[in-house]
């Protein structure tokens, strides 16, 4: 690969997809016919790099690659920017696109447009990037391209014959697209002369290296050796390294206008690498950044605590060392008494809530207990003031308040026609309120909702799939807060407040929601010696009881001779369990039971 | 509590030797696979006995040669299963190796309804055997098949007075807690055994054992276990009906009419010496514990080619040796745990390394502490694995 492209033959583009849709499998046949893999080397989805994101088939961080490919007689640079499909990562999606000149919008011929295809081409179009609509598995025998083009242009206002259509699977009618995005994408302008300005659209932590940080030129070029300068953090670092990945990196004395890459610099600070930041050289004149990222809003809120209280410190590194990757994470110190000192981190959303902790315990090999999570709230305070808070244990004291905001949002949902009469129910009880429904096509609908963000996190998305047959696809638009009738529910236990417990909710669901959370509670925390209480309060008053009545019998029915080592190391793992069980006042509480407060179930 | 005084009176005779051993024969074959069974069982259908009496007694000569036990148990599986032809050989054999016939005064074998021919009696008798041990379960025809047990009630009752006929002492095995079952339908059935008068009963709640199909069930929220409140009512209750016909509570699930507790039994519960012979047969000899492959064709080989299965050794460290004392000897409320025994076998006196622990759990009205022994309360017998708990020393080996 030769070093120097002119911006005129280099493609910057992602494809953006529905979870699903095949946008990791094109991605590998793009590397496959332009060479930079070979069939035999191919492993399935060469970009989904991390463990996590391969074993559940999604596609979690972005991820780049450069490719040289001939179309029409002349060699062209593609720089491919994967891009995550799941809902929760609307944010990312944007990093992405930003380092683009244009997308290619992948959707699955026989599924058709689904809430996320909807959601993120949005993004494109409103940064005004180019966007190639493609069906994906036209090998499929139920695929129904021309009802999928009236789908596209009701919703999208895409014009039908704009549409390519491949499989990704056979290779059939890939070669095309890249033709396409060479002729309909435009070339990265920026200028070649100018001082330096590049941006960061990603970063990865590499113990031996320090951390790597993902690039894409925006003006002017970097050459090894350089000094380069982090304009927002601050920070200078010599360029040790650069390179490009195709797939796998591969070294380069330098990057220019236009392209994408990635710079070693053997920085171990991780506050110095902003994703977003833009880099330029030390020496030379000042310029004004890039148009930073939008700020991530974090919309689901957990307290995260090591299991072992001697471990707060490793987890703040290890926090420290994912934020770095991903830097929608938000992390501050809290404390509870039954948890002790811990974290409250905040998320996109719970599949990102779930995946960052996944990679906590696997990256870093720590135990930590993960409590409800809950929606940020805003307070209006006596005062004036408005106070944001992340727990329910943050909410001040009812006089100091007049009032308590909660995030609503616009909610599109896709469905089948004829889920349409559950999921509207499925939405009114959740304090939904309806807004309207289109007809995308003879058997689909969307219907737009306002919903509390509060009713969303618990099993919403489970119950809108069970609801459609599998077939029933959201999306939802930035939240804006309202002011709706909530309070605050306590729970304790054996007469003790368990403030890791406790939950905000609608008034009206108290009663229901205290009975919900005491039950499962009542399973999960093994009985005692003596008799616990359990209760939920709202105020002063008592919304739901149960009890936990005491263990008067445990005693193994038989134990002969054979037994006796198994016996015993049965009695040491129960001991053990009981050890890493948290307490509260003189109760001992499972980790799991501190989840209970996200159960819906009657 | 209800509970009689005169189970607490511990036995009036002790014939187990301190010094002496006992054998433990394992035979693992049985004709089904009940749901409830975590036992080194395996289903007979291409069971090559011949093979396996034949490593059995290649074992016995290695480790068992001239031992003279003071007790012997054949356990199974259902060593009833086996041929009578491999049950005579293993008997005569056993007897020219080891003389079990002459030298112990109880000869336990297992058996099962639907194995248990009169031939078989007949074979168990020429054996020297002197106690039965027979698995009825349950009389009830609903929870027999849905459980994949083998007999049907008649042939448990048939067997029994079989038993009672040819044999000088004979133990009944039951299981309660059946989810769904009514207690008065158990306490019938044993109302209807009690009339043969057996001189031993070990009754057992249900358990669900680790890789038992009813535990996979269980665990996969496809079966939920009987209301804990009730089966401690069963408990109480099961005492309660023994009690009232004469039988001593001398261990958590076990009865005994006077003086006749399963001797072999009480001398695991005392942890006194035992060579295990059989597939995953478990003995404790000089402060080591040795178990034997499970696997029966597996064990065949390794007895064949090397002369010996261990599958794993262990020899505990004396704390823990104390605890299993403990775990074991609490087992028996009236026997409980001799301090002077203790400290002889251990080197430690458990009134010292226990402190705090006994005085707790004295305090929580759960053990009784003389100077001589320290016994469980009716409270503490309830309790005995929470108990155990505080025993446990850090590090098992």
């Amino acid at each position: 690969m030769s070093f120097s492209f002119p911006p005129e033959r280099i493609r910057n583009f992602s494809i953006i997809a529905h979870i699903d849709h095949g946008k990791s499998t094109l991605a590998d046949r793009f590397l496959e016919i332009t060479g930079a893999i070979s069939e035999r080397e191919r492993k399935n989805q060469i970009l989904d790099s991390m463990d996590l994101e391969r074993e559940r088939g999604i596609t979690i961080k972005a991820s780049a690659v450069s490719l040289t490919h001939e179309v029409n007689g002349e060699e062209y640079l593609f720089n491919l920017i994967d891009t995550p499909g799941h809902v929760d990562f609307a944010y990312e999606v944007e990093k992405s696109l930003q380092a683009c000149e244009g997308a290619v919008l992948l959707i699955d011929a026989a599924q058709g447009i689904q809430a996320q295809t909807v959601a993120n081409a949005m993004l494109a179009l409103e940064q005004n990037m180019t966007v190639i609509p493609v069906f994906n598995k036209m090998d499929l025998p139920h695929a129904r391209p021309e009802e999928i083009k009236d789908e596209l242009e009701n919703t999208l206002l895409l014009d039908r014959d704009s549409t390519l259509q491949c499989s990704a699977k056979t290779g059939e009618g890939v070669e095309e697209i890249l033709q396409h995005v060479v002729r309909d994408i435009p070339p990265p302008e920026g200028d070649p002369n100018a001082p330096l300005r590049a941006l960061i659209f990603d970063a990865r932590y590499d113990e031996y290296r320090g951390i790597v940080v993902y690039l894409r030129i925006m003006d002017g070029s970097i050459r090894k050796g350089d000094w380069v300068h982090m304009i927002g953090a601050g920070a200078e670092y010599e360029t040790i390294e650069l390179g490009k990945f195709s797939p796998g990196p591969v070294v380069h004395p330098g990057l220019t206008v236009g392209e994408t890459g990635y710079l070693i610099s053997n920085i171990k600070r991780l506050e110095d690498v902003r994703v977003g930041d833009t880099v330029t050289l030390r020496k030379g004149e000042p310029v004004e950044p890039l148009v930073g990222y939008r700020e991530p809003q974090p919309m689901v809120w957990c307290g995260i605590y090591p299991t072992s209280s001697g471990d707060f410190e490793n987890l703040r590194s290890a926090l420290k060392a994912l934020k770095l990757n991903d830097s929608s994470i938000l992390f501050e110190p809290e404390s509870s008494d039954a948890l002790g000192f811990g974290f409250r981190c905040g998320f996109l959303g719970l599949l990102h809530m779930e995946i960052v902790q996944e990679r906590l315990e696997r990256e870093s090999g720590m135990d930590v207990i993960q409590t409800a999570p809950t929606v940020p709230y805003q307070i209006l305070l006596t005062s004036g003031k408005t106070l944001e808070i992340h727990s329910p244990g943050a909410l001040p004291d009812p006089t100091q308040y007049t009032e308590i905001r909660e995030p609503i949002v616009t909610t599109h949902i896709l469905v089948p026609t004829e889920s349409i009469g559950p999921i509207m129910k499925l939405c009114m009880d959740r304090r939904g309120l309806f807004l309207r429904q289109e007809h995308l096509s003879a058997n689909r609908v969307m219907l737009t909702w306002d919903l509390p963000l509060a009713e969303i996190i618990y099993d919403f998305y489970d119950k809108l799939k069970s609801g459609t047959k599998g077939y029933g696809t959201m999306n939802f638009d930035e939240p804006r807060f309202e002011a709706s009738n909530l309070v605050k529910m306590r729970i304790l236990v054996n007469d003790r407040e368990a403030d890791a417990l406790s939950v905000i909710c609608h008034a009206n669901a108290a009663q229901r929601r205290g009975r919900a959370v005491l039950k499962k509670l009542r399973k999960e925390i093994p009985r005692h010696q003596f008799k616990i209480p359990l209760q939920a309060a709202v105020g002063g008053k008592i919304m739901a009881r149960e009890n936990i009545s005491a263990l008067s019998k445990n005693v193994t029915a038989k134990c002969y001779g054979g037994d006796i080592t198994r016996k015993r190391k049965l009695l040491e793992k129960q001991k053990e369990g009981k050890k890493r069980m948290k307490s509260i006042g003189n109760v001992e509480v499972p980790q799991k039971a501190f989840l209970a407060v996200l159960t819906t179930d009657e | 509590m209800g509970l009689g005084e005169r189970r607490n009176k511990p036995f009036s005779v002790n014939p187990l030797q301190e010094k002496g051993v006992s054998l433990y024969v394992h035979l693992p074959y049985c004709a089904s696979r009940c749901r409830y069974c975590d036992f080194n069982a395996w289903v007979a259908d291409k069971a090559d006995f011949t093979s396996y009496i034949d490593a059995v007694l290649h074992e016995a000569r290695e480790k068992a040669t001239g031992l003279n036990p003071q007790t012997v148990f054949f356990g199974g599986g259902t060593p009833s299963l086996f041929p009578k032809e491999e049950l005579s050989r293993l008997f005569e054999e056993l007897q020219i190796i080891t003389g079990y016939q002459t030298s112990a005064f109880e000869i336990t074998a297992e058996a099962n309804p639907e194995s248990f021919s009169e031939e078989k009696a007949s074979v168990f008798s020429h054996g020297q055997v002197n106690r039965v041990s027979l698995g009825i379960q349950s009389l009830q025809p609903d929870i027999l098949r849905a459980y994949d047990r083998a007999h049907s009630s008649e042939q448990a009752l048939q067997a029994l007075d079989r038993i009672k006929r040819v044999f000088s002492q004979c133990n009944v095995d039951m299981i309660y807690a059946f989810p769904g079952q009514h207690p008065e339908s158990f306490f019938s059935d044993l109302e209807k055994l009690l009339a043969y008068s057996p001189d031993h009963f070990s009754c057992y709640e249900l358990s669900y054992e680790p890789g038992t199909a009813l535990t996979k069930k269980r665990d996969a929220g496809k079966w939920n276990p009987e209301d804990p409140d009730l089966c401690e009512k069963l408990f109480l209750a099961v005492q309660e009906i023994f009690s009232r016909h004469q039988y001593s509570h001398y261990e958590v699930s076990n009865f005994a009419l006077d003086n006749s507790p399963c001797w072999h039994n009480v001398a695991t519960w005392r942890t006194l010496d035992c060579v295990g012979l059989g597939a995953g047969a478990v003995g404790w000899e000089g402060g080591v514990r040795q178990k034997n492959i499970l696997r029966p064709v597996e064990y065949e080989s390794a007895i064949f080619e090397r002369g010996s299965a261990t599958l794993e050794k262990e020899v505990p460290k004396k704390e823990t040796v104390l605890f299993d004392l403990f775990m074991m000897g609490l087992r028996m409320p009236h026997e409980g745990v001799s301090i002077e025994r203790a400290e002889r076998l251990t080197g430690l006196n458990p009134l010292l390394v226990y402190d705090k622990e006994l005085a707790q759990l004295r305090q929580e009205g759960l053990l009784r502490v003389t100077p001589e022994q320290i016994r469980v309360t009716p409270k503490g017998l309830l309790l005995l694995d929470t108990v155990l708990q505080s025993f446990l020393p850090t590090q098992s080996v």
